[in-house]
Parts: C-alpha cells; sequence; structure tokens
C-alpha cells in the first residue's frame, strides 16, 4: 500500500486557509507522506505557499476550479486517485471540503468516510476518533473496506507540523472538467461585516447561551454586563430565534473574540462555540450540567442554575464597581 | 413538486450518556427528540410547499420514538410520512444513507431537505450520501431557498466565519439545512388532529433492497481525557458570587 496521504488544501482569494496546514499533523500519525493537493486555476501561487510544509505537492488546474464545486472536486481528484491509490485522502471538516467534497469523494471511490476526527491512526485498518453525544463520549471508528480512505479532521485537532523550511516537489497537472457535469453554478460570496465597537474589541464579554431559557431573562443578563463594564454576546440558538442580532454571536459561523474575561453563562461548550471563545484570557463557566464540556475550556467553573447566580453576581460586581 | 424531508430522532442532551462494565453506551434510559436541524428542514419544506404547491413527505429510520417525530412533522404540514424501525447501532452513515435512499427512490421527491447535521452520532454526511446514492445533486450548511422560474433552485449556504455564498443548482436536489433560516412553527391542534388521518407507512429492512453496506464500524467507546482546568467554586449563591468576584479582582486582576 501506498504510504502516501492527500490533504486536500482549502483556500480562497489566492491564500491557502492555514488550517490546512493541520492535515499534514495528521499524516504524521499515520506515518505517511503528505501529499498537498491543491485543485483551482491559479494554483502556483497556492502550491509555493504550501511547498515548505509537506513533502510533496500536487496541483490539479483548470478555469473550470476557478471556483469550488463538489462536481468540478470530485472530477479532478477521484481519477487520479483511483489510479495512484493513496492511501487516505483527508481535508479539515469545513464547510466545503468538509461537508460537501468529502462525502461525494467516499462515495466515488467506494468507501467509507470518517468525520470530525480528532485523532487518526492505523490499527488493523483505518482508525478515526471523533466525539459524539456533544462531547461526552469519544467513538473510535474502523473503517472495514480496504483501499483509498476518507476522513475529515477536526479544527484545531491537529498541529501542523514545523515548517521544514524546504521547498518540496511540486507536480503542475492540467486537468480536462466537463463542465456540464458541474452542476453547481457559483454566484457572489458575501462577506462578514466588519463593525467598528463589536464584540471582537471587547475586554469583558458577558455571553448567554441556551441555558437563559426565555428572552425575557436575557435582561438579567444584560444588566450583569452593563454592571461589569462588559459586552453581551451569545451563542448561536439565541441569535437563531431572533433573540440577539448576528453580529453578538461568538464562534465558527459567528465571531472569534479574545478578551480579558470572557462569562459563559448556559453555553455547553460546543466545539462551533469554543473554536470562537477558547483564547479568552479568563474564562468563566457557569452550567447546572457537571458534565457539560465547557468546563474543560474555563478556569473557573460554577455548577449552579444561572438564574440564581446572576442577582448576586450583580450585587457583588456593583458594589465592587460602585 | 414533491419535497422530502429527513427527520433524525436524536438522544436528548438531557440523557445520562455513559459507558457501562462492558465499554457499551448505556442506552436503556436514553430519552429521543427531533434532531434540531431537521426541524427547520421540515419548517422550510411545508412554508415551500405553500408557495410552490408541494407535497411533503417526512422520512425517518430510526428507534421507535422516531414516529413522534414524524407524528410533529404531519402535525406541522407534511402530507405523508414513511418510517423505517432501525437499532441505534445503525451508526454507519453509509448504511442510513443506503435505507433512506432506498425509501426514497419509489417516491421521486424534487427535492430533499436534511439536517446539517444529526447531534447525537452524526458527521453532517447523510445527506450527501443520500444525494450520491440518488443520483441527486446537493449544497449543505443553506440558510436560504427559493426555486426560480426556470425550476432552478437559488440558495444561500454560510460559510465559516459568517460569510456566505450564493449557489445555483438544478432538481432534484438535496439541500443541507442549517439552523436560523425560519422559525418553525408550533403544531396547531388542528394540525395535530389532522395528522392522525394522515399516511405514516412503516417499512421494515426486510423490505429494502440494500445490501451489505455498512463500511464503518464503532470499535470502541470512551470517555474524553477531562482537563481538569476550571476551578470548581461550590458554595451558597451569595458565597459563589463574592468568591468568584474577589478571585476575578485578586488574582486575575480581570476586574
Ligand atoms: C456548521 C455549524 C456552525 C455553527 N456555528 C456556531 C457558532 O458560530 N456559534 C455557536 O454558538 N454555535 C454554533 N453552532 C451550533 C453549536 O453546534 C451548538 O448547537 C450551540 O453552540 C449550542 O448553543 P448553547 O450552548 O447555547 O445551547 P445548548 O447546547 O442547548 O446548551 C445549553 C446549556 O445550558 C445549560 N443550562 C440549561 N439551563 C440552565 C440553567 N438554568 N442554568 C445553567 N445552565 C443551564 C445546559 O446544561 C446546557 O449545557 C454551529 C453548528 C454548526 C453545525
Ligand atoms: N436515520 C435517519 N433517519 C432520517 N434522517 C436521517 C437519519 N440519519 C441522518 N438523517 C438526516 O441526515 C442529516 C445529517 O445526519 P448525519 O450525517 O448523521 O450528521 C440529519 O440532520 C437528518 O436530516
Amino acid at each position: 500500500m501506498s504510504r502516501e496521504v492527500w490533504c486536500i488544501v482549502e483556500h480562497r482569494g489566492g491564500e491557502v486557509d492555514n488550517d490546512s496546514l493541520q492535515l499534514f499533523g495528521a499524516v504524521h500519525r499515520l506515518d505517511g507522506e503528505a501529499v498537498a493537493v491543491v485543485c483551482g486555476d491559479e494554483v502556483a501561487g497556492l502550491a509555493e505557499q504550501i511547498s515548505g510544509e509537506c513533502d510533496r505537492v500536487i496541483s490539479l488546474s483548470s478555469s473550470a476550479l476557478a471556483s469550488f464545486t463538489p462536481d468540478g472536486y470530485a472530477q479532478a481528484i477521484v481519477p487520479l486517485a483511483l489510479e495512484r491509490q493513496p492511501s487516505a485522502i483527508l481535508t479539515l471538516h469545513s464547510h466545503f471540503l468538509g461537508r460537501d467534497l468529502a462525502p461525494v469523494l467516499a462515495s466515488r471511490l467506494g468507501t467509507g468516510l470518517i468525520s470530525d476526527c480528532i485523532d487518526v491512526e492505523w490499527r488493523a485498518g483505518f482508525v478515526g476518533k471523533r466525539l459524539v453525544y456533544r462531547r461526552k463520549l469519544i467513538a473510535t471508528q474502523r473503517s472495514i473496506v480496504p483501499g483509498i480512505q476518507v476522513a475529515t479532521c477536526q479544527r484545531g485537532a491537529f498541529e501542523a507540523p514545523e515548517s521544514s523550511g524546504l521547498d518540496a516537489a511540486v507536480e503542475m497537472l492540467s486537468v480536462e472538467i466537463d463542465v456540464d457535469a458541474v452542476r453547481w453554478k457559483v454566484g457572489e460570496f458575501d462577506e462578514a461585516e466588519v463593525v467598528v465597537g463589536d464584540i471582537t474589541e471587547a475586554d469583558v464579554i458577558v455571553a448567554a447561551g441556551r441555558g437563559v431559557g426565555s428572552k425575557e431573562n436575557l435582561d438579567s443578563v444584560q444588566r450583569l454586563a452593563k454592571a461589569i463594564g462588559g459586552t453581551l454576546a451569545a451563542s448561536r440558538p439565541l441569535v437563531d430565534h431572533g433573540w440577539l442580532s448576528r453580529g453578538l454571536q461568538v464562534g465558527s459561523s459567528g465571531k472569534t473574540v479574545r478578551p480579558r474575561l470572557y462569562l459563559a453563562l448556559g453555553i455547553s461548550g460546543a466545539i462551533q462555540h469554543v473554536v470562537g471563545m477558547r483564547d479568552s484570557d479568563v474564562i468563566v463557566a457557569i452550567n447546572k450540567d457537571p458534565r457539560a464540556p465547557i468546563f474543560e475550556y474555563a478556569d473557573y467553573g460554577i455548577v449552579a442554575d444561572l438564574m440564581e447566580i446572576i442577582g448576586p453576581l450583580t450585587d457583588e460586581v456593583e458594589a465592587l464597581r460602585g | 413538486m414533491r419535497i422530502a424531508v429527513l427527520m433524525k430522532a436524536v438522544v436528548e442532551p438531557e440523557s445520562r450518556i455513559g459507558l457501562g462494565s462492558d465499554g457499551e453506551v448505556q442506552c436503556a434510559n436514553f430519552r429521543y427528540e427531533l434532531n434540531e436541524y431537521d426541524l427547520y428542514a421540515v419548517e422550510e419544506a411545508i412554508r415551500m410547499a405553500e408557495l410552490y404547491d408541494a407535497e411533503v413527505t417526512v422520512v425517518s429510520a430510526g428507534p421507535e420514538e422516531a414516529v413522534q417525530s414524524l407524528r410533529k412533522g404531519l402535525a406541522m404540514g407534511a402530507t405523508d410520512a414513511i418510517f423505517v424501525p432501525v437499532e441505534e447501532s445503525m451508526g454507519d452513515a453509509f448504511l442510513s444513507a443506503e435505507v433512506l435512499a432506498d425509501v426514497l427512490k419509489p417516491v421521486q421527491p424534487d427535492l430533499i431537505l436534511s439536517g446539517v447535521e444529526s447531534n447525537d452520532l452524526g458527521g453532517s454526511q447523510v445527506g450527501v450520501l443520500v444525494a450520491e446514492q440518488l443520483g441527486y445533486v446537493a449544497a449543505t450548511m443553506v440558510i436560504s431557498v427559493k426555486v426560480g422560474n426556470d425550476g432552478v433552485l437559488n440558495v444561500r449556504r454560510e460559510l465559516e466565519g459568517g460569510n456566505f455564498v450564493d449557489v445555483d443548482l438544478p432538481m432534484p436536489a438535496v439541500l443541507t439545512i442549517q439552523t436560523g433560516l425560519n422559525e418553525p412553527r408550533y403544531p396547531s391542534l388542528k394540525g395535530i388532529m389532522a395528522a392522525k388521518r394522515k399516511d405514516l407507512v412503516r417499512l421494515e429492512l426486510s423490505d429494502l433492497d440494500i445490501g451489505d453496506s455498512q463500511l464503518v464500524e464503532t470499535i470502541e467507546y470512551s470517555y474524553p481525557p477531562r482537563r481538569e482546568r476550571a476551578q470548581m467554586i461550590e458554595g451558597s449563591s451569595e458565597a459563589i458570587a463574592s468568591e468568584l468576584v474577589s478571585l476575578l479582582r485578586a488574582k486575575d486582576k480581570v476586574l
């Protein structure tokens, strides 16, 4: 079996998504040769950006690959994979290559897919570990089909290896894409607005999660935020309910914040939330479930009904700050 | 037009989730609820049905509790439902996708909506795999759907970091639905009554044409390593509040 592990590199606007480099860390776990696969229209610059980070680069170029489409990428990757038989193909568990592409690749290669892995290894087959039941357990899963394996890796789960500084060999291939078989027509990108004074600039954040229970209870959270001189933020469900505006959402599909103090009130600690706040200096979590994953990221943990703590806490802070 | 919605019954977050001495997940006391993402998918399907004069079939493979989710879908306005009883241990996405695709083949939906992921065991695969099985095109993370005059779907997808991209794609298609694109309705009493008269077809796995398509097995469950970073603060609410404030002030100097 080939030792090649293909890492499909994510990129946009001519820039490699740096988290893609973490895939090379996963390849180390598999004791394989890290082969970066870059698909696109103008790929020379992209190949250059990563050639110091991996063992080899394969770039697949066609004007039909200018925008990501699952059909286009699959047409470029699948025939070459069948020919060269890499031992595994990895992508980030991202919105494009993880969610749209990986199942398509697995399906067209007739192989299994283990997604959102936090670890990978060979153990009588390809094995991936994933968090299940809302991060309360780890499931170790093994593919039972031989041949090429497909897996997606959770962002942040693997460390990008140190750059070797040596330029890896780059193989440039131009590929023929049957554009009639590409069913997506990709339109405009709409970039998130950056607003002055938004939560990314806040020093202290009081973040409310679904545990606040009702829109009315948000008033108490707001009062605490005011007393402590902080900014109100939220997990996604409160924004989905229309209780708060999108701009206040912390997490992978919202904002990444790094305040000095982050208070998480009634937030469970789903990975999509955690990636947006885990680098805060001091994290306080209040949650009634002692096994909520948020406690693993917190410096101080309080197992309680947040509505019982919030009043005394507001009083205490007000007394302190006058 | 016919729209199908994939609805999964998932283990309630409040369920006690632990391992037995045999290392197996103790699921005897599990309670199930409709996967949150799928609720938004059902609502979107019903709205589209009202707008474009379509019929909605809701489908689930899973534990008996899934019937309640399907009934909720019917009460919200779906036309009919199909249930396939399957054991919880069917964790493999390919197998789930094969079952669902086989159930849907005769239904021939123009559009299939699924959730983005099932929040107990899922890895956001089943929707796209169903599309592959049926030869449909798929798009994930959809936060808005329209059908153009030409019958083309105009969807808006959510990307990381609060960015979006618009994609047009032809039907038949599968879209995986992200939360927040609508406000799911509560079933009305009238809806609940009407649901009782709607078709809820039960198909056994043995009725289906599925091979031995399990591709991934779970070989072990374990608890995640505890990082134990948090210093836990206990006591009465007042004592907790005052201890926290003094720590944040004196030790961390963030107040
Ligand atoms: C692709 C994708 C992108 C996403 N992007 C984001 C994102 O950017 N940001 C984000 O936040 N989420 C995001 N999510 C959703 C994420 O997966 C979780 O569903 C979400 O973060 C959960 O929010 P929560 O913790 O507030 O709610 P829940 O998970 O429902 O947790 C509520 C918590 O409150 C506790 N609780 C309940 N009552 C009380 C009480 N009275 N006192 C104290 N504690 C109480 C419960 O024990 C529980 O732990 C995304 C999901 C996907 C699939
Ligand atoms: N057993 C099932 N029955 C019905 N729908 C399912 C089932 N499994 C997954 N789905 C659908 O596929 C979506 C993604 O699931 P998953 O790939 O498990 O994360 C869910 O939100 C459901 O819409």
